[in-house]
């Protein structure tokens, strides 16, 4: 890092930031994960598989990444969002080169894990690609930044700087927003499910093509768990078969799968395609990257729109098995703007229904659920009162209570109050003595959840009936309090902070 | 009973444990611990043991060669906890280890096992806590400078991390508790260093030292939280209180 680089940063360096950072807020993803890669010599960062956070906001949210709009100016008017055309609010766009040394800078002091790079449509989809992979080169050449990069797609854009930001990023993402043409059509009128599932077919051949050039298995790795799991929604022979459920489902998007799928990103070099770099190439130009090696990811804005959670599971199941999608996050639709298409400014934040649908993302991508155990056409949405494996096991007493000294990893999965850690663990011990309760506790089992359900050595806990109104009613006792919690953790905090502060309990 | 003690190091620590072993007492009739020793007991034999490295090399191979690398990583981290217990259950897990074989590790339900997972997790978490949390100052133009207060002593497993992730710079990781150091030069192999009085209270300073950067991190961090979410609850549990002494965002004046 020897060549003196000129600060960028100027006084309004600070108002673009605050601009930028504020307008990109509202975007989930955070995470950092997805791909190891070492530091090198005369570069600066690594990259660690399994994410790191920096730091936790106010909303409790995770800081890994500098998440940062290139510019907020937008041509488009999605009705939902801050930064639409018609929103009279500030506007700023950055300077390259300020933004790789804010990035820099910030990441040297163990801010950050990297950047995360999305930005409103500049001029055109094209035009604002373009200006976005210029930073990212920027970044991996001039900078010798070998840190994180998650950057979001412009819908629009072409398939050559899609390309290049795929060479030089970690993670893309192109955002679903909406799960069905029907809201897509109603919110976000400039865009259509062709521009964000055609690039992201794209992204996935394109992925899957390099990890087979470099002798990895087409699809991207899972939590190791999985390869237990008969039933997962990521086991290869049933990925094989078209998926089997969603005939009849309108408006889901059944036959867009079919859609650019295939088609591959042209192959190019991030010179031809942004002429007149050359300069700031002519040094580093070491660019001999994987395409994406942390995978590709999506967000869905739950609570805009009319959809219910077996929808979105539906279409969350779909987008790992069709798209192989790494991560789908979900936001909770935040009122920002007065529109007749929307629900209006003193909506509720849907936060409990937020956090079931994670819950069920988690069971479907590490206990091998698939959406249509955890919900269906009579039953359509989370329950409020009761998570969603805890629902299922009470629905499923017949399999109940299972004895943890025999059974298998994937029907141990299945316990309320056991996890993939703990699962993992107690068939590892159990080949070499007996279990006990104790153990159990020991080893990360929840018992207050899972005594209910099991037998250790041919005997429950407590002597207790295995019957769903009482099991329902013990468990829905003490899980009352935590989701009350979720679901008004943002209006009541300055209470909860003072029982806390007072070590009082509620 | 006799209790042998040795001082908080890797090296004395083992030393200790080949002592221990070697004085064929018994193993029901020993205790290891590092000093400095709380209570002394009535009817106890002491014994004090200097660190010494071939012994230290020969406990460290046995661990490797018979029973496994894994048992010795248990053993490395385990050495590093601040708990009272921690060296005698890294013996107790020693003899149960040579005799057993690699499966120790997987021999969840015994509780001297048990023990000493719990212990190794507990610094490797704290580690982890530590790569996320800590903050880096820069001074004179490309020094940057940490300040950490773990509870275990949990450095060396820090500095690893940022010996890669930072490799080619000039930085200081400083233990302000034990007034230790790790120091990384460019494309170097960091060194831990102990600090005299003098270095420590200088480069305890260096905390104080803002520019620019710091003031636009604080006003990123202000701005990124989305105020209908405001959740503090879910922010101490994800970044504790006792965490934020060195975090420049939560130091601001409100
Ligand atoms: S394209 Fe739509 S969602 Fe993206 S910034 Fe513009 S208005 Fe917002």
């Amino acid at each position: 890092m020897n060549e003196i680089i000129t600060s960028a940063i100027s006084e309004s360096t600070m108002d673009k930031l605050h601009i930028l950072a504020d307008s990109a807020k509202y975007d989930v993803a955070c995470t950092s994960s997805g791909v190891d890669r070492k530091g090198q010599e005369g570069m600066l960062g690594n990259a660690k598989g399994c994410g790191i956070c920096h730091s936790f906001g106010a909303d409790g949210r995770c800081i890994s990444l500098l998440k940062i709009l290139m510019t907020n100016h937008c041509e488009y008017d999605c009705k939902y969002c801050i930064n639409r055309k018609s929103n009279d609010i500030p506007r700023a766009t950055f300077e390259p080169d300020e933004l790789c040394q804010l990035v820099v800078e910030f990441y040297k002091r163990n801010y950050i894990e990297g950047l995360f790079l999305s930005s409103g449509v500049l001029k055109s989809p094209t035009y604002t690609m373009e200006r976005m992979c210029e930073v990212l080169l920027m970044l991996r050449t001039k900078y010798r930044f070998n840190g994180y990069i998650h950057v979001k797609t412009i819908p629009g854009a072409g398939d050559d700087l899609l390309a290049v930001a795929g060479y030089l990023a970690d993670r893309m993402s192109v955002n679903m927003e909406l799960p069905t043409v029907e809201s897509l059509k109603k919110l976000a009128p400039n865009k259509s499910f062709e521009t964000i599932l055609n690039p992201m077919s794209k992204i996935q051949s394109t992925i899957s093509e390099h990890r087979l050039a470099i002798g990895k298995s087409s699809r991207m790795e899972r939590a190791k768990g999985n390869r237990l799991l008969e039933n997962s929604i990521f086991n290869q022979s049933r990925l094989e078969k078209k998926p089997d459920y969603y005939a009849g489902e309108e408006g889901l998007f059944i036959e867009s799968n079919s859609i650019g799928e295939g088609i591959k990103l042209p192959t190019v070099s991030p010179r031809l395609i942004l002429p007149g770099k050359e300069a700031v190439l002519s040094k580093a130009d070491k660019l001999n990257r994987a395409f994406a090696p942390a995978g590709q990811s999506t967000q869905m804005i739950i609570g805009a729109s009319d959809e219910n959670d077996f929808n979105l599971i539906q279409t969350t199941q779909q987008l790992y098995q069709t798209y192989d999608l790494k991560r789908v996050f979900y936001s909770a639709y935040i009122p920002i703007n007065e529109d007749s298409g929307l629900p209006s400014l003193d909506t509720p934040l849907p936060l409990l229904r937020e956090h079931r649908l994670y819950q069920a993302d988690f069971l479907m991508r590490y206990y091998g659920f698939r959406a249509n155990e955890l919900l269906s056409e009579e039953m359509p949405n989370f329950h409020t009162e009761i998570d969603p494996k805890c629902e299922w096991a009470i629905r499923h007493l017949e399999q109940f209570p299972v004895e943890v000294e025999k059974a298998s990893y994937e029907i141990l999965l299945r316990i309320p109050g056991i996890g993939p850690k703990s699962a993992m663990r107690i068939v590892n011990s159990r080949r070499y003595g007996h279990l006990s309760f104790e153990s159990l506790k020991k080893m990360g089992v929840v018992l207050k959840r899972a005594h209910f359900f099991i037998t250790c050595g041919g005997k429950q806990m407590y002597k207790t009936p295995i019957e769903q109104k009482y099991i329902f009613k013990q468990i829905t006792s003490f899980e009352y309090k935590d989701n009350w919690k979720i679901s008004h953790s943002n209006e009541n905090y300055r209470q909860m902070n003072l029982f806390d502060d007072f070590g009082l309990s509620v | 009973m006799t209790v042998f003690s040795c001082a908080d190091d890797f090296s004395a620590m083992m030393t200790c444990i080949y002592e221990a072993w070697s004085s064929r007492l018994g193993h029901d009739n020993v205790k290891l611990v590092r000093e400095p020793i709380h209570q002394l007991e009535l009817f106890t034999d002491y014994v004090h043991v200097e660190a010494d490295s071939e012994k230290t090399e020969s406990v460290v191979r046995s661990i490797n060669q018979k029973i496994s690398k894994g048992a010795y990583m248990w053993t490395f981290y385990a050495s590093l906890s601040h708990e009272e217990d921690a060296l005698d259950t890294i013996y107790r897990f020693l003899v149960l280890g040579f005799r057993y074989g690699a499966c120790i590790c997987q021999m969840l339900q015994n509780p001297v096992v048990m023990r000493m997972m719990e212990l190794r997790r507990n610094v490797g978490n704290e580690a982890h806590l530590f790569v996320e949390f800590s903050r880096f100052t820069s001074i004179n133009n490309g020094i940057y400078v940490s300040h950490i207060e773990p509870k275990n002593n949990c450095l060396i497993s820090v500095a690893n991390h940022f010996a890669d992730r930072m490799i080619s710079e000039y930085w200081i990781i400083m233990d302000d508790n034990r007034n230790l150091a790790a120091v990384h030069l460019p494309n170097e192999e960091f060194y831990i260093r102990n600090l005299t009085e003098d270095e420590a209270t200088q480069l305890k300073m260096t905390e104080q030292f803002r520019d620019g950067f710091v003031a636009m991190w604080e006003e990123y961090f202000n701005t990124i939280a989305i105020k209908q979410r405001v959740n503090p609850v879910c922010q101490r549990n994800h970044f504790p209180e006792w965490m934020r002494k060195h975090a420049v965002e939560f130091l601001q004046s409100k």
